[in-house]
């Protein structure tokens, strides 16, 4: 009803200016009749009728709606305002842009990483399965606790292992080799992740048992590539490792799995084996109702039966629980998110400082303009919402800019981020613009137009009407109140800045500690790649150790080359850990004697990588199979457990009470090699087990074949990018055609384990510059106005005899008051705010007295040079045109 | 020196309490003047100004926004015509509505001023 009111409004007006004036002539004609002369029938007729534009007036209103007139009179009028002082317009919108384009990029990576749900259907039943213990929670599986969590039905409608496909494959046939991911899973995993079936089928039971034949089904991406999106695929067979598959299904496109994976194998576990060895993840899928807090009670009873089935497979403290997929995913990089969630909130409210600072510049200057509208009958509400809708479409324009800016930002984030960051998809293609980020990027529009817009409308509704009509506009300096506002605004862009500069320069701290960690091994001139041997060959350790003899001898006549080995895994990427007794020690309650990393290694390994021999002596090529067990150890190991004796003197007995596959004869300990940071340069190096890999139980080998690459590392003399091309040739030849991939060198691979370190240094650094310059532009911004502002009695004094260096001191005490009031403040809120950055830090404390001397006089400085430019202007005041100056 | 804050209030809204009263006097004045027939604006002024002896002085501007008002709500209806010295005016017509609604209204009001006259006893009367 209303709303036809108002849209008819226009000729309904028509409708009664016509009645209006036929109602006059009417009354007009019936004067005339009473005998009045044509002109006084006219005016008797109007004076009867009182005021026809009123009348409207009335009509208009009563059918109008006036919150819609009055947003879009206020959005015209700000439009119009706003397009009168361009200048001003495009710094505050820019300012505001660049806020919020950081704060657009960083939430839509959170929004992507830590908001949006897992892609498999009802994600939030899904959880994984986690060992945890003294040490912490740990996702890994083996037979027997798979076997006790798939009992668990109460709790869980699917219980599946799988592993990350760490080895890869070799896919085969047609032209190319290929390495493709290949992911081992047991027979429910498709079920419990909810994965759409386009073709064929997955694995039945009796696939997924040892001997279940060989069988693969294929995801949607690795069938368009490779196959063409041939519909006859199911019951082909393909080439893997040189073996021939059966295609038995397709996965549909939508199904995503977290960490790529090309296709999928039948894990085909003997579910009676005993061995205790980790070596793949579970997951599960709990009954509908059931809540991870109801499944971790239940696990309690299985551990309880674990415990009971398998004595001192646990630790006294070990158990069972689950976390919710979604939780293992992100991990620890909610709270790096979160941090720097905060860090760019602040660059954004320092932005709304600055921009709050301008209007009320802007205010000031336009007091009289409002001191006539307020006049002329405009409430105090109308100003505020005036100048609110001023801000506000400043804030929007910002808003819009810096919407663009930021999807062009995260770009720029996601490649610094160079893969430290899960769930953003192969180069973050999965952080998108949705509707999340848009709600976002308006919400924080609004906020800061509000927030900038509110405490300078307040102050300027807040008007002296009498005063500031009276007075000409020059001379009407900074008010006492807004330049109270003013000054606020101006300590808390310091103390914000310092906030910020503070924690960058805890992080840059952290990232040149850590640059300046030694570690252990001589990085440069070393190629590193990785060989998949999950093939038939390689089962047991003959054929490992005749592959890396041959792989060395073809390399070592690969000119530039120097030395060659091989290993199981790299430095400072992590590799296997096992339990061990030393032989003849007491080892009381715990099930062995200690813990430490597992790394089987080539000969040449501790050669290539330039480490040290401390004691004893080095691997020989003789150190084979046929001859005796050995074992180099760590410097940290022999520490750790001959504190005062010989580890020369003892053996060791690896991977006991680890089930039959760990069974061997206990090996000697020949030597004792410099720490080598194994699990990366922020890691101090842990107890670390070094054995031959033609040493190895076969069983332990087939173990290793299946779920880790062979990685070989190779030391050049001559630049190592230009021999790997040749290197990837002669390991073709050598390996009788197996490629090689995961090519990098190792200086690429420090880099990329310290990608997170970088990645938080530098977004902080850029916050905190950013941060930096817009405090000093506010501090600047005021001490320039306010010596503008000033310029009358600036002239004043000088004629009455002050000198240059005077006024000078005044304007630099003045600016650098407000300056050290907010560097005070600042380093009490850092005090604050940087144990929050505590888990980031490395070698540096929360609390690193560098970071809380230097940052604040750094921040001093700064604001001294920004105080001194207006200073200097003050002091060129010609008291003669200061006085005219009106 | 402080200047005292000057405030200029306008009056957002042009009926007060009592205004009401006026104004739904107003308006049953105008339903009774148009049970006897079509009028147009003026007419419906002259009938008013002189059945009510002048006592009810309106400007006769105020009548519109109260014809638009009920014409709004349905209680009118209204046509453009001629009137009887051939002028272009807007004549209006009672509805149902507006006849069930003035029988309401005035029944309403005969209990209040018995009500009233009975308070205020017969020197009221």
């Amino acid at each position: 009803m209303s709303l036809r009111r108002f849209l008819q409004r226009k000729k309904k007006d028509a409708d009664l200016a016509e009645e209006i004036a036929s109602h006059l002539a009417h009354e007009q004609e019936a004067n005339i009749a009473r005998g009045l002369s044509p002109e006084q029938a006219r005016r008797q007729a109007r004076l009867n009728f009182g005021n026809p534009e009123s009348i409207r007036d009335r009509v208009w209103r009563y059918r109008s709606m006036p919150w819609i007139e009055d947003v879009w009179r206020d959005l015209r009028f700000a439009l119009r305002s706003l397009a009168k002082v361009p200048g001003f317009t495009a710094i505050a919108v820019l300012v505001i842009a660049v806020g919020i384009a950081a704060n657009t990029a960083v939430f839509s990576v959170i929004n992507t990483v830590l908001l949006r749900p897992l892609t498999y259907p009802e994600p939030q039943s899904l959880v994984q399965l986690m060992n945890t213990g003294p040490q912490g929670t740990f996702s890994v599986a083996n037979v027997p606790k798979f076997n006790i969590w798939n009992q668990q039905s109460s709790i869980f409608q699917y219980v599946a292992g799988y592993d990350q496909g760490g080895a890869g494959l070799n896919l085969t046939g047609g032209n190319d080799p290929e390495q493709v991911q290949g992911v081992h899973v047991t027979v429910d995993y498709f079920r419990l992740f909810g994965a759409p079936i386009l073709a064929g089928r997955t694995f039945s039971s009796a696939e997924d048992s040892p001997h279940g034949g060989r069988v693969v089904v294929l995801s949607y991406a690795l069938w368009k590539r490779r196959f063409g999106g041939d519909s006859n695929i199911v019951g082909t067979n393909i080439r893997l490792d040189g073996q021939s598959y059966m295609v038995v299904g397709v996965v549909g496109r939508n199904f995503v799995t977290e960490s790529p994976c090309d296709l999928w194998l039948p894990f085909q576990f003997d579910l009676t084996s005993q061995d205790m060895a980790h070596y793949f993840v579970a997951a599960a899928r709990l009954q509908p109702g059931v809540t991870p807090r109801r499944a971790d009670a239940q696990l309690k009873l299985a551990t309880d039966q674990f415990r009971r089935t398998y004595p001192g497979a646990l630790g006294p403290q070990g158990g069972f629980s689950v976390t919710p997929l979604q939780e293992v995913m992100v991990g620890d990089v909610r709270t790096s998110l979160l941090v720097l969630l905060g860090a760019v909130s602040f660059v954004l409210l320092i932005a709304c400082a600055n921009v709050a600072n301008l209007l009320l510049i802007r205010a000031t200057a336009r007091k009289r303009e409002l001191a006539t509208r307020s006049a002329l009958g405009a409430g105090r509400g109308h100003i505020i919402r005036q100048l609110l809708t001023e801000s506000l479409v400043i804030s929007f324009a910002g808003g819009f800019l810096g919407c663009i800016l930021g999807m062009v930002g995260v770009r720029l984030l996601l490649a610094v981020s160079s893969g430290s960051i899960p769930r953003v998809g192969e180069d973050g293609s999965a952080v998108t613009l949705d509707l999340n980020v848009l709600l976002f990027t308006f919400a924080v529009s609004v906020l800061t137009g509000i927030l900038c817009g509110l405490i300078p409308a307040i102050g300027a509704s807040r008007n002296n009407l009498a005063a500031a009509l009276n007075e000409s506009s020059s001379r009407s300096g900074v008010g006492f109140r807004s330049g109270k506002i003013r000054s606020v605004l101006v300590i808390s862009e310091m103390a914000l800045a310092l906030v910020l500069v503070v924690g960058a320069t805890l992080l840059i701290r952290t990232f040149m500690k850590l640059q300046a960690v030694d570690p252990g091994f001589d990085t440069h001139n070393v190629v590193t790649m990785a060989m998949s041997i999950s093939g038939e060959r390689f089962q047991n350790t003959s054929g490992v150790a005749q592959v890396i003899h041959d792989g060395v001898e073809r390399i070592n006549t690969v000119p530039g080359v120097t030395i060659t080995a091989a290993a199981c895994c790299l430095p400072l990427q992590g590799g296997f850990g096992l339990p061990f007794d030393i032989v003849g020690r007491p080892k009381g309650e715990s099930p062995s004697t200690g813990g430490g990393g597992y790394f089987p290694v080539s000969s040449s390994y501790f050669e290539a990588f330039n480490v040290p021999i401390l004691r004893g002596r080095n691997f020989t090529e003789h150190d084979n199979g046929s001859a005796a067990g050995v074992v180099i150890v760590n410097e940290a190991m022999a520490k750790q457990y001959w504190p005062n004796g010989d580890p020369l003197n003892d053996r060791l007995i690896i991977g006991a009470n680890m089930g039959p596959v760990f069974v061997e004869p206990p090996r000697q300990i020949i030597g004792v090699i410099g720490n080598m940071r194994d699990g990366g340069l922020n890691r101090d190096p842990a107890p670390t087990m070094y054995i031959p890999m033609a040493q190895m139980p076969d069983k332990v080998t087939a173990l290793n074949s299946r779920i880790a690459p062979l990685w070989w590392i190779v030391r050049t003399r001559v630049e190592p990018h230009t021999v790997i091309r040749s290197l990837s040739v002669a390991l073709r030849e050598a390996s009788g055609g197996l490629p090689v991939a995961h090519i990098r060198t190792m200086d690429e691979i420090v880099v990329v384990t310290t990608s997170r370190e970088r990645f938080n240094m530098l977004l902080l650094t850029i916050f905190g510059s950013s941060a930096l310059l817009m405090a000093a532009i506010g501090i600047y911004g005021l001490m320039a106005y306010s010596v503008q502002q000033r310029t009358q009695e600036l002239g004043v004094r000088m004629a009455l005899g002050a000198q240059a260096s005077n006024i000078r001191n005044m304007v630099i005490r003045q600016g650098m008051v407000l300056a050290l009031v907010g560097v005070v403040l600042g380093i009490g809120g850092s005090l604050g705010l940087t144990r929050f950055l505590a888990s980031f830090l490395f070698g540096v404390q929360a609390l690193d007295p560098l970071a809380f001397i230097a940052t604040p006089v750094l921040l001093t400085a700064v604001a001294f040079l920004a105080v001194w430019i207006p200073a200097l202007r003050a002091t060129r005041v010609s008291p003669m045109t200061a006085l005219r100056f009106e | 020196m402080r200047a005292t804050v000057v405030r200029k209030t306008i009056p957002r809204k042009e009926t007060s309490g009592a205004g009401d009263i006026l104004q739904g006097t107003l308006d049953m004045l105008i339903l009774r003047t148009l049970i006897l027939g079509p009028a147009h604006g003026h007419t419906i002024a002259q009938v008013i100004e002189h059945t009510s002896e002048n006592a009810l002085e309106i400007e006769e501007g105020s009548l519109y926004p109260a014809l638009h008002r009920l014409e709004d709500r349905g209680l009118l209806a209204s046509e453009w015509g001629f009137s009887e010295n051939n002028r272009k005016a807007k004549f209006y017509q009672i509805t149902a509505r507006g006849r069930r609604h003035l029988t309401g209204q005035t029944s309403r009001w005969r209990r209040m001023t018995r009500a009233i006259s009975l308070i205020l006893g017969e020197s009221a009367g």
